[in-house]
């Protein structure tokens, strides 16, 4: 009975690790050049200042302000993932796969709240994936051309 | 029917992706290809062609399922003993002397395993190869469980370059974890229909999962591990590179 209960509590532990580790390995992946800032710059993203002011200054940030504008930036990089540029109009795997990774650490980021436990932590988790997902957009906006401009030029002189 | 159609779905879903990652290592020109991998999922593949035959021909409930369920789900644990022992074996290519230790600590594993399986089958001869091989299973996916956590922190401890082995290491991870701890939630509820069903379903979902992300890790990250693990710089051009070094 206490191996089973510690089978159980070492296997989930482990699988939520690997799970995480995974997640991390995705993000790793290196652009050849910083295609987000362009996208971040046409759409009004904040999750580049706001990682800023976290890793800078460790300013006090309002939670309620945090999770909105985390939010915003999710779902309109979700957006632009799914239909900018994108021929299938459909995720890739790695892609679900950190959408997964998003809502899990949003999901323990009000956990953390509650319990006051590294909640910067989980905080620049989702920035680096809302910015893996920028890049990703960046990137297939970059190879459609508009006349002499690529797109996110394009975007930006609007 | 939806629950069939799915369950279905699951199942060739899996097949697919698994004769398509075969294919796509025996037809790859990386010189470092993961042929371990390969011969672990021809051996998944295998396995689950022949039970579904056998299901199709006998049916579920035959005494041939269970002799076939049983013998193959046998293999399938050493398979997986044996890949976790691979990585290892990649993971000290450069390392004689760590590789010799780390043999020894594998060998006394898997000793280790096969006694305390003995052991309960002993104790259990009524039941007899069933018995055996549930116990033998759950033991060794545990140890190659956390054997592969070991591999896992081994990998940070010498800081390998080879992101294709650390992602092969987290899907295998993926594959025993989930189904490792269902298995337990199954054991503590002594077999309750609904912890049955979760273990049925969690060790689909984390099949799928070790696949998606073996399929991530052939794909996407074959180039930079034939570089890594390949590039050996010789003794003349280190020299011409220190000295480059030193006039800057």
């Amino acid at each position: 009975m206490i191996f089973a209960a510690l089978i159980l509590i070492l296997s989930t532990a482990m699988f939520f690790f690997y799970f995480q580790v995974t997640c991390q390995k995705v993000l790793r992946r290196q652009f050849d050049r910083e295609y987000f800032q362009s996208i971040v710059n046409a759409n009004r993203l904040e999750f580049p200042s706001l990682r800023k002011s976290l890793e800078e200054f460790d300013a006090p940030v309002d939670y309620a302000r945090l999770r909105m504008m985390l939010k915003c930036d999710y779902l309109a990089l979700t957006y632009l993932l799914k239909n900018a540029a994108n021929v299938n109009q459909r995720y890739s795997n790695e892609e679900r796969l950190l959408i997964l990774y998003f809502r899990w650490q949003f999901l323990l980021l009000a956990v953390r709240r509650t319990l006051r436990v590294g909640e910067k932590k989980a905080v620049l988790r989702m920035t680096s994936v809302l910015q893996y997902f920028a890049n990703v957009v960046g990137q297939r906006v970059n190879t459609v051309r508009f006349g002499n401009l690529t797109a996110a030029d394009y975007l930006l002189n609007l | 029917m939806y629950n069939a159609i799915v369950s279905y779905g699951f199942q060739y879903g899996c097949y697919l992706i698994e004769a398509g990652l075969i294919i796509f290592l025996a037809r790859s020109s990386q010189r470092r290809r993961p042929i371990s991998a390969a011969l672990y999922l021809a051996g998944m593949l295998a396995t689950g062609v022949a039970r579904t035959y056998i299901v199709h021909r006998y049916g579920v409930r035959s005494t041939q399922y269970s002799d076939v369920y049983f013998r193959t789900d046998f293999l399938l644990v050493i398979g997986a003993f044996v890949l976790v022992c691979l990585f290892f074996r990649r993971a000290c290519w450069h390392e004689e002397k760590m590789w010799r230790q780390v043999r020894l600590l594998l060998t006394f594993i898997c000793v280790l395993v096969v006694g305390i399986s003995g052991l309960l089958f002993f104790y259990h001869y009524k039941h007899l190869l069933a018995n055996f091989i549930i116990e033998f299973r759950q033991n060794l996916y545990f140890a190659c469980l956390v054997l592969n956590t070991l591999l896992y922190l081994l990998l940070q401890q010498i800081d390998s370059a080879d992101d294709q082995l650390g992602l092969l290491v987290c899907g295998v991870g993926i594959q025993f974890a989930g189904p490792a701890a269902t298995s337990a939630l199954v054991h503590l509820t002594n077999g309750a229909p609904i912890t049955q069903s979760l273990n049925s379903l969690s060790n689909r979902f984390c099949t799928l999962g070790m696949l998606l992300v073996w399929t991530y890790a052939v794909v996407h990250v074959k180039e930079k591990a034939v570089q890594i693990t390949w590039r050996k710089i010789p003794a003349w051009a280190e020299a011409t590179a220190d000295l480059n070094v030193q006039r800057r």
